[in-house]
């Protein structure tokens, strides 16, 4: 009995590090290539293509964006800070939405999960949003524009309502009642304590919306010093390929701008910083955190 | 009157319960449901001059342009066909690796696989095209001239339809892999170590650990994701295709979905009307298929079920 | 029959329009009601001379009590130092025009969804960029513009006498002005563009017809292998149309819906699709595609034509215009001082170019504008002020720009200098008594000066089409266009005949021949209206 037990445990741990291992490096290999490219002069990556290593390291991608780092700083800047304040507001309404509606004992639960879900199936469309912000709710050029849009998306909500409901027990929350504790004190007091692998998820997925949006700058903001990083970048990019495509009109470029190299600097830039969040994440999939707790 | 008076209990009762959801339904409202009124537009003539409600009211007319074409059963059933793809094989493989990296041992390497499997996420596809473009570009592309090399003919990749279909499969993947892993990743980090301690003791392999406790304990999570990937099966991953395809009408019959369609529609035309109306129809889709599933669901587990 | 209805409802709207303005302007006087029913018809040029006073003078025609903020919207990047060009501005606009100007900017990040949204969700904006490729015509026809006829007089009297009669009436839609022109004259017209360096080195002929310029992409392809001979980052600008305009003497570079009409006859409206013109010209680029001239998977190529021949990838453009040509070939020089580019107008071959539309660069007001009257005045100073001129073109002098010898010099290079030469995008609002250039623009402007020796007037881009009555047949065409012309415009079908038979079958299905009678009929109309014949 123990022999078999040990030999399939074995050979499980064989294929899981072999299908892991090539997962990542069909992951990776492409990284390195943009990596790579990156660091590659433009007119050699139009000419030769695509290498995994550099033929002769250049740096005027990165030199091309940062031609004015106190505008590339402080893009950094606005995206930092939507992506911390949305982030912690958004996980605070979620995570108190997720509760609500996972509480078998409150009765419009399926009422309120509907009229959340409904709203990923009907929009409305750009146009009438678009009126809505700038006409009626004069929101143009806040911070307020490029926080509120991210901050819940119904995805998250449900997801969290499942994470809550496996982490705490029904018999927790039962308990705590006869307790005499409150509902909003059972929720922080308790429910939060107990999703932390949830809350950390939903959190990611949350940063990763506020840091890769570009959309809300592009339609709300006007005013460079309220641009996010992602729409800095990639206007720069979108500049450069309108005045290639345009006819006429005597545009000049104003010197040369290294396309394809800088596109791929750009992709490194913007994906650099949260990367450092993902180990930061990771800290609370470790198993038997959410146990402990419990009993403890 | 019976019903009203229920809600009233109910919110006096639980009137904290109702506090702490203010803040979403306000959201939904405002971001959401305000902006609805706009599904009128796909019902009326576009005037500069007139208000929303004050345009002609032209009936089905701006829905014209989506058959008009005589390709909308093609369209309907490529979006249909690849989303289906997307949902069944992403969860798939989503919940294989989730499995196989948690009982990964060496620290070190689970945590980095696993962010490395998070760096496609980040590769727009933009970038993605063009790295694709130079492994299959017919002149010099990497894998023509590694074939060149072998002495055997280089593959025309561009021209060749059907091999698009499991290369967009594969990209999807590819691209949404960590993402939806992390999630199947946490839920797995949820589940008990009783329920394990106790089929070891039963004497429980591995496999059989993974299929009688792993694998059932997700399930609520793959229906949250389903659900959702449902109600969006006639939109979506347009960058995946514009990006990948372009202006390749050699591909179209094997590559073109909805919203390419709709979307190179538009470019020539961008009109209210004619947008509103391709996504009302795609909603619709949704919907009818997000509600039948919904009450299935619902008939097994009600606890599965989203609502 | 519909045409009337259509008028009919267009005064409609227009009167709801007015009574809505005059409602919300809280008895303020400035709604001169945009009247459709009052046609004034024709171009005014009223007394000028009334106006040929002092620049500072406060315009007499209009009431500037009220103080006001004005949105003006422009495509593009805004300048580093925008902040200080518009407080400069606003310095004199407040004190002689008792208005603030704002300038807001799209960026080119989806500008033609934010254009549209700008104009479609009723924010004031009272001051926007038109241009053919901003599809002014669809726009001015469509009604989302103010009609200027009855307030330039009053307004920007100047203004309407600066802009000569015959522009004014060239940018009319439907009778009407829509929009100021600028009146900068300058050529966007194609010409070849090919590497001279290489020319010279493997002695090939000069690129000055189809034929000669075949030779030289052949010769290239012999003798540089690695390179691509033709450099093509879409098949329709890049190939298709500038060769149509050497083979099939069209009257407009981009011609849609399959239509063929000939700049000597414009009067004959054909099928261009289907044609024999068209398989010749077909067999011509499957020719080439043989011959490997440019890339199989030209269709999935992304990186842009010109880079590709500045970075030395590809040898050749089909067609370009000089001032293009004039900026690759100095990136070029600053690159590989030892590479040089040659350019062959198309002129040449065709016998004749034509000076950009007035329809090309131009400024409208929109319906939603809160003080139209402000705005024209604004725009008047804008045009006809040198002082706003040169500051909102080329900066601050001194600080931004000095002039040596008569050009325009940069103080410092792109990445230090905050306000680079037309760094607003200030193309429609250019006046040539004004203009400032670089010294490196004497190539283009020689090449202009041989062009305007054989100048014809553009018969294509006064022209408005109205497609609201085949909205989704347009739509479906531009699919069959994607699906199966595409393929052919690229060369990839060996049998073009039954490539054209597949594609216009298609077509007729969408609705092609509905589609090009209409647009033949509105073209007849505005030739018999513009007088071409």
């Amino acid at each position: 009995m123990k022999i078999k037990e040990e030999k399939y445990s074995g050979l499980f741990k064989w294929i899981a590090y072999a299908v892991v291992t090539f997962s990542t490096i069909l992951c990776l290999l492409p990284f390195l290539l943009i990596i790579s490219a990156s660091f590659t002069r433009n007119d050699t990556l139009v000419r030769e293509g695509y290498r995994l290593w550099p033929g002769k390291l250049s740096f005027e991608g990165y030199e091309m964006i940062f031609k004015f780092p106190d505008q590339v700083l402080r893009a950094y800047g606005v995206t930092s800070l939507t992506t911390i304040a949305g982030t912690l507001l958004g996980l605070f309404f979620i995570t108190m939405a997720g509760y609500v509606l996972q509480r078998k004992d409150f009765r419009y639960r399926n009422v309120f999960a509907f009229i959340i879900y409904f709203t990923t199936l009907f929009g409305g469309g750009l146009v009438p949003w678009y009126i809505l912000f700038t006409k009626y709710l004069k929101l143009t050029n806040t911070y307020t524009v490029l926080i509120f849009p991210g901050l819940m998306t119904p995805f998250l909500i449900i997801l969290m309502k499942n994470f809550i409901r496996s982490a705490v027990p029904e018999e927790v929350t039962e308990s705590a009642k006869i307790d005499g504790a409150g509902d909003f004190r059972i929720y922080s007091r308790i429910v939060l304590q107990l999703s932390m692998p949830g809350i950390a998820t939903v959190g990611l997925f949350l940063a990763l919306g506020y840091w890769n949006d570009w959309l809300l700058s592009s339609l709300f903001i006007n005013h460079a010093d309220l641009y996010q990083l992602q729409y800095y970048l990639y206007n720069v990019i979108n500049t450069v390929s309108f005045m290639a495509s345009m006819g006429g009109n005597g545009v000049s470029l104003g010197g040369d701008i290294p396309t394809e190299t800088m596109k791929m600097s750009m992709a490194i830039i913007a994906t650099g910083p949260i990367l450092l969040l993902y180990p930061f994440v990771q800290r609370y999939f470790v198993k038997g955190l959410t146990i402990g707790a419990v009993k403890g | 009157m019976i019903k009203k008076s229920m809600l009233l209990r109910e919110i006096v009762t639980n009137r904290m319960l109702f506090l702490m959801l203010i803040p979403t339904v306000a959201f939904f409202v405002v971001n959401n449901y305000l902006p609805m009124v706009g599904i009128y537009y796909a019902f009326t003539r576009f005037d500069f001059n007139k208000s929303l409600f004050d345009s002609d009211f032209v009936g089905f007319q701006n829905f014209e342009f989506l058959w008009r074409s005589g390709i909308l059963t093609r369209l309907t059933l490529n979006t249909l066909g690849y989303n289906a793809a997307f949902i069944i094989l992403g969860n798939i493989a989503a919940i294989v690796l989730a499995v196989l990296v948690n009982e990964l041992k060496l620290k070190w390497f689970k945590k980095l696989s696993q962010s490395i499997m998070f760096l496609p996420y980040f590769i727009s596809f933009v970038i993605l095209s063009v790295i694709v473009y130079n492994i299959f570009n017919y002149e010099s592309g990497f894998l023509n001239t590694l074939l060149k090399g072998w002495n055997m003919n280089p593959v025309d990749v561009y021209s060749t339809p059907w091999v698009w279909v499991p290369l967009l499969i594969f990209f999807y993947l590819w691209k949404n892999l960590g993402y939806s892993m992390v999630i199947y990743l946490a839920a797995i980090t949820g589940i008990s170590d009783e329920y394990y301690e106790a089929a070891k003791i039963d004497g429980a392999n591995i496999f059989q650990r993974i299929r009688y406790i792993t694998i059932p304990m997700l399930k609520s999570t793959f229906v949250v994701l389903l659900l959702f990937a449902l109600g969006s099966i006639m939109k979506g991953q347009f960058d995946l295709f514009y990006q990948l395809i372009g202006n390749n009408g050699m591909l179209y019959n094997a590559t073109d979905i909805l919203d390419t369609y709709v979307y190179r529609s538009l470019k020539v035309t961008f009109d209210i009307g004619m947008a509103s109306a391709a996504g009302f129809y795609q909603s619709l889709f949704g919907f009818a298929l997000v509600m039948t599933v919904n009450a299935i669901i619902r008939k097994i587990n009600e606890d599965y079920a989203l609502f | 029959m519909s045409h009337k209805k259509k008028a009919l409802a267009l005064s409609v709207g227009a009167l709801t329009l007015a009574s809505a303005l005059s409602a919300c302007s809280g008895g303020n006087d400035n709604t001169s009601a945009p009247s459709a029913s009052s046609a004034s018809s024709a171009a005014a040029p009223s007394e000028p001379s009334a106006s040929a006073s002092s620049a500072s003078a406060a315009p007499a025609g209009i009431d500037t009590s009220k103080h006001v903020t004005l949105q003006f919207y422009m495509l593009g990047d805004a300048p580093k130092d925008l902040d200080v060009i518009q407080a400069e501005v606003n310095k004199m606009a407040e004190a002689e025009l008792n208005a603030t100007i704002k300038f807001n900017f799209t960026t080119w990040t989806d500008w033609d969804q934010k254009y549209k949204l700008l104009l479609s969700s009723g924010q004031q904006v009272d001051l926007l960029y038109t241009a053919e490729w901003t599809q002014f015509q669809v726009y001015a026809n469509s009604g989302a513009f103010l009609a200027l006829d009855d307030l330039l007089p009053q307004a920007a009297p100047k203004l309407q006498a600066f802009v000569p009669a015959d522009m004014w009436d060239a940018v009319k839609v439907k009778g009407k002005i829509y929009t100021v022109p600028s009146t900068y004259k300058e050529y966007v017209t194609n010409g070849f563009v090919y590497r001279e360096d290489l020319r010279e080195k493997y002695d090939l002929p000069v690129p000055k017809d189809l034929a000669s310029m075949e030779a030289y992409l052949d010769g290239i392809k012999k003798n540089e292998s690695a390179m691509m001979p033709l450099a093509i980052d879409s098949v329709t600008d890049n190939l298709v149309y500038p060769l149509r305009e050497l083979t099939d003497d069209t009257v407009g570079a981009k011609l849609p819906y399959g239509i063929g009409i000939k700049y000597h006859s414009p009067g004959e409206v054909y099928s261009y699709w289907g044609s024999e013109e068209q398989a010749s010209d077909l067999q011509l680029i499957r020719r080439w595609a043989e011959k490997g001239l440019f890339p199989k998977n030209v269709l999935n190529q992304k990186e842009i034509a010109g880079d590709l021949v500045v970075n030395g990838k590809a040898a050749a453009l089909l067609g370009d215009n000089p001032t293009r040509f004039n900026e690759y070939n100095t990136k070029m020089q600053s690159l590989h001082p030892d590479w040089k580019l040659g350019y062959t107008p198309y002129a040449e071959v065709r016998g004749f170019a034509t000076p950009v539309h007035p329809i090309h660069n131009g400024f409208a007001i929109p319906k939603s504008s809160d003080n139209p009257e402000r705005a024209l005045a604004f725009y008047e100073k804008l045009v006809t002020d040198k002082r706003y001129n040169q500051l909102t073109e080329y900066g601050i002098e001194g600080k931004n720009y000095t002039v040596e010898n008569g050009y325009y010099k940069m103080v410092g290079d792109s990445s230090s200098n905050g306000f680079p030469r037309e760094g607003m995008q200030g193309w429609a609002w250019r006046n040539p008594e004004y203009m400032l250039f670089d010294q490196g623009y004497d190539g283009v402007k020689a090449i202009f000066d041989e062009l305007d020796k054989v100048a014809k007037p553009d018969l294509f881009t006064g022209f408005a089409e109205d497609y609201s009555t085949y909205q989704p047949e347009r739509a479906a065409l531009e699919q069959v266009e994607k699906q199966y012309f595409y393929p052919l415009y690229a060369g990839l079908l060996p049998d073009i005949q039954k490539g054209i038979d597949t594609a216009m079958a298609k077509a007729k299905q969408a609705g092609l021949e509905k589609i090009q009678e209409s647009y033949k009929q509105q073209w007849l109309a505005y030739t018999a209206d513009a007088g071409i014949k």
